[in-house]
């Protein structure tokens, strides 16, 4: 025992990366070993029901698109919640931004028609980025000018937003068409819509046109990667995640917080505008009362399964695409409620967030520790007593 | 006429009030005992699910108790995931709202045979009208006619949450949890005790106002009918100090702005406005709330802060 030398040989980026992957592995250990229970308990076989979730989001091409299409919405929104979080704040209204966003992007499709295609399309997802910075915009300069916190205002601004949209629905954006009894917008030209990645690459014979999988999703990896770049790359990026991680020290070191706070809560808002445009450009080409709500709430799912990471956010919005699709077959291959799958979803969730912590502060106590050994390493320690 | 509306829109008020209170006291024992709970919405939300179906199956008494008791339950999961493994605390209140969420779909779908509503009519206690009050002239009487007992029993309820938080030895060890954990350790107190059972009686508090939401204001179970209101809980906290009385002040004023839209959306001025900003106002009403008097008050010292001395996990 006392032979074993105190001093590591790995270093330290190991133990990081091989510590989250063992979280990451416990975590989905965990998840699926709960929800194999639960499953059990309503009589079902819950290997059959991995594998249909699986058979249904891979085995045709048209499935992958949908497993794509539903990730697209995700990805923008956990990339929202994942940039505020970095600056050591939560942004549980993209909700708000995404649901404000529909509308002024929807009036620029409608009002900036005389463009050219080349100009219209970029022109309205630039205005859903502004609809959502507008609306982050509020709870950030309260949180600076007043504390107020920004979890508190946000879910008030998401009330607030719903109310707006329904307003503007019913009044200066509803469509002039007599016919129409629905509660929505004029349509929009074909030249504001997102083109269809089948269409472009015409396989319009195995990708069916009910799966909107657009061009919004390869642009939503070059979002993942240019915010990746944003944080990891650029000085302003850095600072951001410098008052995330300690704001007194941060502060210490010359860096004006509440200039920063506002800038990343309105890159997320930005990001957040973008949520709603797959269904907006990708599917309907119009605003009705009845668009889709909740994407926002599932952005923090995205965010913290993919541990606020852009490339993670990636992973695990596609992850919830698939489950998502899983609903599907589950709901017709099985007597299961498929809200099952929703409630295996919170038990990954959560099991993740424990399992990090954990891992993070088990490196912690190891770093102390190699400190302490360095310091001391006139006596060598014997390895139990690190242990205890 | 506009009188008579004032009645009714107190009475609303008042029931909002108790929705919005009993989570607000969910949040203070949670808060004061060092535990930030921005999960009060999830808590709710199941409270509503559970407490709609223990009506259904045995009575609005069983139906409440249920409610509380699945808020109980939700609340250990933060407590575990707090005290024990020190998750920071709003990671985790963030995340039992989403989880919250589903879990209502699902145990709707379980209970109800469809993810988001109840049948309408679930039993609810028998409404009563206040002596004398009720019998105020000019239409004042309405706002007291009809009320759920479970109004008062919310208003009574301060007199012990202020006993048991000032007077116990219960209520000062959990207080000085929330404010100084390293003199609670130092004296021989474990944190972790009273740290759990703070955020404990939180979850039960919570589930109750779902509960109470659930079986006696809309006397059905609906997906989303907490419409944000563990968060409004949370804004007249803040209002509230975290203490009881000041917190029932601000409950008070948070539950009127709820029944603005309700009823008196023909009342003066207000009657200018579209309807759709009509139903903004008790949000705007908390922002401003919020932003107005969050730099005026004093949290509880360590709220919010992971506890690493000893006793710190149990």
């Amino acid at each position: 025992m006392a032979a074993v030398a105190p001093t590591r040989t790995r270093p330290p980026w190991v133990d990081v990366i091989g510590g989250q992957l063992l979280a990451l592995g416990g975590a989905f250990l965990f998840a699926a070993i709960a929800g194999a229970l639960i499953i059990q308990a309503y009589g079902v076989s819950p290997v059959e029901v991995y594998r249909i979730i699986w058979v249904y989001g891979t085995s045709e091409l048209s499935d992958v698109g949908r497993v794509l299409a539903h990730a697209t919405p995700l990805i923008f929104s956990g990339l929202a919640v994942a940039v505020a979080f970095k600056a050591g704040m939560f942004n549980i209204g993209v909700e708000g931004q995404y649901i404000v966003a529909l509308a002024t992007a929807a009036a620029a499709a409608l009002t900036l028609d005389f463009l050219p295609a080349f100009l219209l399309l970029p022109a309205v997802l630039l205005s859903a980025m502004l609809g959502g910075v507008i609306w982050a915009l509020i709870p950030a300069l309260l949180k600076v000018r007043t504390g107020a916190h920004e979890v508190v205002t946000t879910i008030m601004m998401n009330g607030i937003a719903l109310s707006l949209v329904a307003w503007a629905l019913l009044n200066p954006m509803r469509t002039s068409d007599q016919g129409v009894i629905d509660l929505r917008t004029d349509i929009f030209s074909t030249k504001a819509l997102i083109p269809k990645i089948a269409t472009t690459f015409g396989l319009e014979e195995q990708i069916p046109p009910s799966v909107h999988l657009t061009w919004l999703f390869p642009l939503a990896l070059v979002a993942c990667w240019l915010v990746w770049f944003l944080l990891f790359r650029t000085r302003l990026g850095y600072e951001i995640r410098a008052i995330g991680s300690s704001s007194g020290s941060a502060e210490a070191g010359g860096i004006s917080i509440q200039a920063l706070q506002i800038k990343a809560f309105l890159i997320s808002g930005a990001l957040g505008g973008l949520v709603g445009m797959n269904s907006l450009l990708g599917d309907r080409g119009y605003l009705a009362h009845n668009y889709e709500i909740g994407l926002g709430f599932a952005g923090i799912t995205v965010a913290f399964l993919g541990r606020n990471h852009p490339f993670g956010i990636a992973l695990s919005a596609i992850l919830l695409g698939l489950l998502a699709r899983g609903q599907d077959g589950v709901a017709v291959s099985f007597d299961l409620p498929s809200e099952t799958l929703i409630i295996l979803e919170g038990i990954l969730i959560l099991s993740v967030v424990v399992a990090y912590e954990l891992v993070r502060r088990a490196l912690n106590r190891r770093r102390k520790h190699a400190v302490r050994t360095e310091e001391s390493s006139a006596v060598p320690r014997e390895r139990a007593d690190a242990s205890s | 006429m506009p009188l008579l509306d004032l009645g009714v829109a107190i009475a609303i008020g008042l029931r909002y009030f108790t929705i919005i209170y009993l989570a607000g006291l969910g949040g203070l024992f949670s808060e004061r005992s060092g535990i930030v709970n921005i999960g009060l919405e999830g808590m709710m939300i199941i409270g509503t699910v559970f407490g709609a179906w223990g009506t259904l199956e045995w009575g609005p008494v069983a139906g409440l108790l249920i409610g509380a008791g699945a808020g109980l339950v939700l609340s250990l999961v933060h407590a575990i995931a707090t005290v024990t493994f020190r998750v920071d605390h709003i990671v985790s209140g963030v995340v039992i709202n989403v989880v919250a969420i589903g879990m209502g779909r699902f145990f709707a779908q379980t209970f109800f045979g469809q993810a988001t509503q109840s049948d309408p009519s679930i039993p609810h206690f028998d409404k009563f009208d206040v002596p004398l009050l009720s019998s105020l002239p000019a239409g004042l009487g309405r706002a007291f006619e009809g009320m759920s007992p479970m109004v008062p029993v919310a208003f009574l309820l301060t007199i012990p949450v202020l006993f048991l938080l000032n007077r116990t030895r219960f209520g000062l060890r959990l207080r000085s949890a929330g404010e100084n954990p390293e003199a609670t350790t130092a004296v021989g107190v474990r944190v972790a005790p009273l740290r759990y059972a703070g955020v404990a009686i939180s979850g039960t508090l919570a589930g109750l106002s779902g509960a109470f939401l659930a079986i006696e204001v809309n006397e059905l179970y609906h997906e989303g009918q907490t419409q944000g209101m563990g968060f409004i809980a949370l804004a007249a906290l803040i209002l509230g100090n975290w203490k009881p009385v000041s917190l029932m002040l601000g409950s008070l004023l948070f539950g009127f702005a709820q029944a603005i839209p309700l009823r008196l959306g023909d009342a003066p001025v207000i009657s200018l406005m579209p309807e759709q900003f009509i139903r903004m106002i008790p949000y705007v009403v908390t922002i401003i709330a919020i932003a107005g008097f969050v730099g005026r008050v004093n949290p509880p010292a360590a709220a919010g802060r992971a506890y690493e001395g000893a006793g710190g996990t149990l």
